[in-house]
C-alpha cells in the first residue's frame, strides 16, 4: 500500500500566547500529529502577507497564523491588526484559487494547549484529501 | 461638456500670477487616441491643453517624482504644482496626502468632472476597429466618437467604448481641488463590482486555471509598478537592491538579506510578485487601472486589486480615497471587525 500523504503545516505562533500553548502541549505530552513545522513571531500583527505567500512557494501545504485573544495582545492592539490584514489574504488566495482550506487562523491563548492540538488534528484532517500544494510551489 | 476655453483661462492666469511652478495637463500627443502629459511653464503655451476622453492616464504619477526632484535641489522652489486631475486621480491625491507623501501646499488641484461620462479605453476601439488605423477622432456632443479611417467613417456611441473602470465608477467628480470645472454628481452604477462577477463564480480549479494563464504570461517588466501613483517606496520588494555582494561579502551576509521573490519570470514568483502588489495596494488602490493599461502581455490586473476594494468594502467599509484624514485600512481596525473565519 502507497504511503499515506503527511501534509506539511507552518504555523506562525505569537510569542506571548499561542507559541506558550503549543509549548504547553508539549509540556502536557499530549498528543498531536507532527505535521507542524512552528515558527514563533513577535505578535500575529508582524505576520506579513510576504511570510504567508512565501510558506506556500518553499511548498507548505497549510499555513496556520495563530495570536493571542482579541483584547489579550501582549502589544495591545497588534492581534486586531492582524484579524484585517489576514482577513484580506484569506479572500485573495480564495480568489486566486487556492484552496481556502489551506490557510488558517487562529486565537490559542497560553493555556489553550488542549485547543491548540485539537486545531492541528483537525487541519491535519482536512488537508490529507487535497493533497500536496503544487500550485504556488517553487519549481526545483 | 466642460468648456476648454474656461480651463486655458484659469491655467494662464496662475502662470501668470506666479501661483504655480508648472502645469500638468493633458495635451494632443502621436497617438490620436491617447493623449499626452504635458509640462506648461510659460502661460503662452496653455493652448497646447486639450480635455476629451482620451485624457485617461493617470498624472499623479508626476507628483513622485517632483517631490524626489525637489529633495534633491539645495534651494527648491516650494510654490504648489498645479495638476489636472479627473475623479479617479483626485483620489490618488488623497490617499498621499492620507499617507502624508505629499502635503496639501504641493499640490494646486485643478479637477475636472467626467460628469456622465468617462475616458476611453484604446483597446475596445481597436476592436471596433478590426486592425484598421485610426487617423481622425471627433467627439460629437459627448455623446458619440466619430472614427475615420482611410477607408470609412464610423460613428460609435461612447458608452460603449468608455474603460470598463468608468462604467463601474461611483464619484466621477474630483473629491478634493483648488478649482473646479463641471457638474458633482454621484453616480451609483447598479453594479460597482461586475467585471469580478464572472471569475467569483467560478469554481476553485477553474479559478486557478485563469489566473495561471494569466499570470505566467508576466515577463517581468514592472511596468505595471511603474506607472502606479501608489508605489513609491524607495526599495522595493521584489529587488533587493541595497545588498552589494563583493568578493568579501560573506555567506552570513547574504543570508541575512532574505529574498523574497527571485527575479526569474516563472509560475510561482509571478504569484508571489502579483499577490505581495495586491496585498500592497489593499485600500489604496483608487481604481485608476493604469496598471492593466500599460501591461505590454494583457494581464487583467485590475481585477486583483478590485477585489480586495470589493472586499475592503464589504468586510469593513472602507473605500480608498475619499479622505485624506480617514486612518488607512491596514493600520486601523474596528472591534466589530468580522472574525468568523478564525477559529
Amino acid at each position: 500500500m502507497a504511503e499515506e500523504f503527511e501534509p506539511k503545516i507552518i504555523a506562525f505562533l505569537c510569542k506571548w500566547c499561542s507559541s506558550a500553548g503549543s509549548d504547553l502541549a508539549g509540556v502536557s505530552r499530549m498528543n498531536y500529529p507532527p505535521n507542524v513545522v512552528p515558527i514563533t513571531v513577535m505578535c500575529s500583527g508582524s505576520v506579513s502577507p510576504l511570510y504567508i505567500f512565501n510558506a506556500f512557494q518553499k511548498g507548505a501545504d497549510g499555513v496556520l497564523v495563530s495570536g493571542c485573544h482579541p483584547g489579550d495582545c501582549h502589544y495591545i492592539k497588534g492581534n486586531f491588526y492582524a484579524r484585517r490584514r489576514i482577513a484580506l489574504v484569506k479572500e485573495l488566495i480564495e480568489y486566486i484559487g487556492l484552496e481556502p482550506q489551506r490557510f488558517k487562523m487562529a486565537w490559542v491563548s497560553a493555556a489553550e494547549g488542549k485547543k491548540y492540538t485539537q486545531i492541528i488534528q483537525d487541519f491535519v484532517q482536512e488537508l490529507k484529501p487535497l493533497g500536496p500544494q503544487t500550485k504556488l510551489r517553487r519549481e526545483k | 461638456m466642460v468648456n476648454l476655453e474656461e480651463i486655458k483661462k484659469e491655467a494662464k492666469k496662475i502662470l501668470e500670477e506666479g501661483k504655480v511652478k508648472y502645469i500638468i495637463g493633458y495635451a494632443k500627443s502621436s497617438n490620436i487616441l491617447m493623449a499626452a502629459p504635458v509640462f506648461i511653464k510659460k502661460p503662452e503655451d496653455v493652448n497646447k491643453l486639450i480635455w476629451n476622453p482620451t485624457c485617461f492616464q493617470n498624472l499623479v504619477k508626476f507628483l513622485l517624482d517632483e517631490k524626489r526632484k525637489k529633495a534633491r535641489e539645495k534651494e527648491p522652489d516650494t510654490r504648489p504644482v498645479g495638476i489636472f486631475v479627473k475623479g479617479c486621480d483626485s483620489r490618488a491625491i488623497n490617499v498621499l496626502l492620507q499617507e502624508k507623501f505629499i502635503t496639501r501646499e504641493d499640490v494646486y488641484i485643478m479637477g475636472i468632472s467626467c460628469e456622465d461620462l468617462g475616458v476611453l479605453d484604446e483597446k475596445k476601439i481597436f476592436k471596433k476597429l478590426k486592425d484598421e488605423k485610426p487617423e481622425k477622432i471627433e467627439f460629437d456632443q459627448g455623446k458619440n466618437i466619430v472614427i475615420s479611417t482611410k477607408e470609412k467613417t464610423i460613428k460609435i456611441p461612447l458608452k460603449e467604448i468608455l474603460a470598463e473602470r468608468c462604467l463601474e465608477c461611483t464619484s466621477s467628480f474630483p473629491v478634493i481641488s483648488d478649482v473646479f470645472w463641471g457638474d458633482r454628481n454621484n453616480r451609483s452604477p447598479k453594479e460597482p463590482f461586475k467585471s469580478l462577477e464572472q471569475i467569483e463564480s467560478l469554481s476553485q480549479e477553474k479559478k486557478w486555471d485563469f489566473w495561471q494563464q494569466q499570470l505566467s504570461k508576466c515577463i517581468r517588466c514592472y511596468a505595471c509598478r511603474s506607472v502606479c501613483p501608489m508605489c513609491y517606496c524607495d526599495e522595493c520588494v521584489v529587488d533587493s537592491i541595497n545588498l552589494a555582494v563583493t568578493a568579501d561579502t560573506s555567506a552570513e551576509e547574504k543570508a541575512q538579506k532574505i529574498k523574497w521573490i527571485e527575479k526569474s519570470p516563472e509560475s510561482s514568483e509571478n504569484f508571489g510578485y502579483h499577490l505581495v502588489r495586491a496585498m500592497h495596494l489593499a485600500g489604496r488602490c483608487i481604481d485608476c487601472s493604469e496598471c492593466e493599461r500599460v501591461c505590454p502581455v494583457d494581464i487583467p490586473l485590475r481585477l486583483l486589486n478590485k477585489k480586495l476594494e470589493k472586499v475592503a468594502k464589504e468586510l469593513f467599509d472602507y473605500k480608498a480615497g475619499l479622505d485624506p484624514e480617514q486612518p488607512s485600512l491596514v493600520s486601523s481596525f474596528k472591534d466589530e471587525d468580522p472574525e468568523d473565519f478564525i477559529r
